[in-house]
């Protein structure tokens, strides 16, 4: 029994990151729009698909860690200047265009993808023994290139001047474009930044889940909780929250159902929601 | 505006137009297929549902993308008060939507209290978390493959009976129900109640110095908007003998939302213009196309983009456009 919690744990350890990975990208677009991006899950299951035809196609599974992320960046900008832009200004009217995308999206691929779930290769193709189990060690890397890929996130937005605009046109856009720094295009490099990163948690996931065109929709509400209860805008703790919450939905399902595990996370964040809604591990305001 | 809404000339067209909505079982299958007369019948209630995302939304500033919940609910009521409980037809439809309004005014306690994207995602929230339930408990459900009913007639009086089966009966029931949701909505709306919801809309922080409590008016909005819903899921129910647990995911909500902006939020008749645009849509796109969610995603676009008041408002401009009415109040932007 304690063996499989380990193997449970370590699975939602990296479930847990991937989705940080991807709610991170889902914050960074609320917290600079100001909307919220239904087609985010989308671009997650995209990211995954695209993952699969790549080792279609060249028969390499790691060239996607590259190509994907690139086009998600390029994805990113043409949707903010070609859909969001238009309606930038009206927050529902912007949820609206979103949900449009998002059915383009998953229909898109249900046309030329197919309907049937795919399942990739274990590009690694070893196991590793832990806790007397035999673990698959791409899982382990899996995780490992999530926890990279947000710390080099975080690294942009600490260290660089990209960044540092970013988060200077988050805080206050009226200030920051009066000192100079192009917001207009800070907010398509925002979304570019926001798709590549769900897309690059998309090649992470392709290998230990099946991939479909509704991949998203189980997602989508995942990161949301995540960015609840981690607290809009608060970025690491939207990281933290997620992690804690693949971990602990990985442990409920040892004993119930994965159904009642998600049950349980829906009913923490509405707790957190009413509760704390700035977030779990923000300081209590007023 | 307020004071010529009942002059002669409108109450003539209204009257026609009533007419007309009333006599569809008979001119309609002249023009196209019998089938359209169903699909009618399916536009009403749908177009029920959507009206209750318009209530939160248009009226009250709250963009739900949870509706689905309460439309199940109504669903799932009249099902288990027919196959479950033995209620007969009416026990069932009452069962349904008192159900679906209980449970808005339950989850509008919570709801309510909070606004802008926090309601939005509480409301999903919501929605998943009695999605999920429903989908658990299939025994009882038949989760995603959902329940089929059978129904007993609706009247039965000295050998003369009544039954759904009949296409204009079932049409014409849908429509007596619909349309009184319309007239209540037609009176609420022009009361001081909804007069009160719209100055919330407009500036809370304001409506409450004169007065107006935002939390009462949202919250009886809210559950205003699960009877709409309720209704809509009880009269589909009985409409497709069927209530299925696919119909409480968020993205049936999001499709409300759709068909909302699309015919034109906080306008009475906008959503029901949004429904029967987009239904017509599906059936004559999907007999040809399979992927009519493809298109359906355009439209949305096209639509927040340059017609951001919907089909309501475009029509609105073209009226305004033909007479040019000098003493119209100055448009608010």
């Amino acid at each position: 029994m304690y063996d499989l919690i380990g193997v449970l744990l370590l699975n939602g350890l990296a479930w847990g990151l991937i989705i940080a990975l991807i709610a991170l990208g889902l914050s960074i677009i609320f917290g600079l729009l100001d909307f919220i991006n239904i087609a985010h899950g989308d671009l997650f299951m995209i990211g995954a698909v695209l993952a699969w035809t790549t080792v279609d196609v060249t028969g390499n599974f790691w060239i996607a860690f590259v190509l994907v992320p690139l086009i998600g960046f390029a994805a990113g900008c043409l949707i903010e200047r070609g859909v969001m832009r238009p309606v930038e200004n009206s927050p529902a009217l912007s949820i609206v265009a979103s949900f449009g995308l998002s059915l383009i999206l998953q229909e898109g691929v249900r046309a030329t993808f197919g309907t049937t779930p795919k399942r990739l290769m274990d590009p690694l193709g070893v196991t590793v023994e832990l806790f007397g189990f035999q673990y698959e060690a791409y899982r382990l890397l899996a995780a490992l290139i999530a926890a990279l890929a947000i710390a080099g996130f975080f690294l942009f937005l600490r260290r660089t001047k990209l960044g540092t605009w970013m988060r200077a046109v988050r805080q206050d856009r009226e200030m920051a474009i009066a000192m100079g720094v192009p917001a207009d295009r800070i907010f398509m490099f925002t979304f570019g930044i926001g798709a590549a990163m769900a897309m690059l948690g998309g090649v992470v996931a392709a290998p230990i889940t099946s991939v479909e065109f509704r991949l998203g929709l189980d997602v989508l509400p995942l990161c949301f909780i995540a960015v609840i209860i981690g607290g809009l805008g608060n970025l690491p703790g939207t990281a933290a929250a997620a992690v804690l919450l693949a971990v602990m939905e990985g442990l409920v399902s040892a004993f119930a159902e994965p159904t009642t595990a998600r049950i349980v996370s829906l009913v923490v964040m509405s707790v957190v929601l009413l509760v704390r809604p700035n977030g779990l591990f923000a300081p209590a305001r007023r | 505006m307020s004071s010529d809404v009942l002059s002669p000339g409108r109450l003539a067209i209204f009257a026609a137009v009533l007419l007309l909505v009333a006599a569809v079982p008979w001119w309609l299958p002249a023009l196209v297929e019998d089938y359209w007369v169903d699909i009618a019948a399916e536009i009403l209630i749908w177009s029920l549902f959507a009206a209750s995302v318009n209530l939160l939304y248009g009226y009250a500033g709250l963009l739900s993308f949870g509706q689905a919940l309460y439309f199940g609910v109504g669903a799932y009521g009249v099902a288990f008060g027919l196959q479950h409980f033995g209620l007969g037809f009416w026990g069932s439809m009452g069962l349904g939507v008192t159900a679906a309004t209980a449970m808005a005014a339950v989850a509008g306690i919570f709801a309510v209290r909070l606004t802008w994207h926090y309601f939005s995602i509480i409301t999903i929230v919501f929605g998943l978390i009695l999605y999920l339930l429903t989908v658990g408990a299939k025994d009882l459900t038949g989760g995603d493959d959902g329940l089929s009913l059978s129904l007993p007639p609706f009247f039965s009086l000295g050998g003369v009976e009544l039954d759904l089966f009949d296409q204009a009966t079932q049409y014409l029931f849908v429509l007596f129900f619909v349309g009184l949701c319309y007239g209540a909505m037609w009176v609420v709306l022009r009361s001081p109640f909804g007069y009160g919801l719209k100055a919330v809309r407009e500036n809370a922080p304001r409506a409450g110095l004169i007065g107006l409590d935002a939390f009462w008016l949202r919250y009886a909005a809210f559950v205003m908007a699960g009877f709409l819903a309720g209704m809509g899921g009880a009269l589909f129910a009985l409409f497709s003998r069927y209530a299925s647990a696919q119909y409480m995911y968020w993205t049936v909500s999001g499709e409300g939302v759709i068909w909302t902006i699309v015919g034109g939020a906080g306008t009475l008749f906008g959503p029901l213009i949004g429904t029967a645009a987009l239904i017509v849509l599906r059936e004559e796109i999907s007999s040809i196309w399979e992927h009519y969610l493809m298109v359906l995603g355009v439209i949305v676009i096209l639509m927040v983009t340059f017609a951001p008041r919907g089909f309501a408002g475009l029509i609105e401009d073209a009226v305004r456009r033909l007479k040019p009415t000098p003493s119209a109040p100055p448009r608010s932007e």
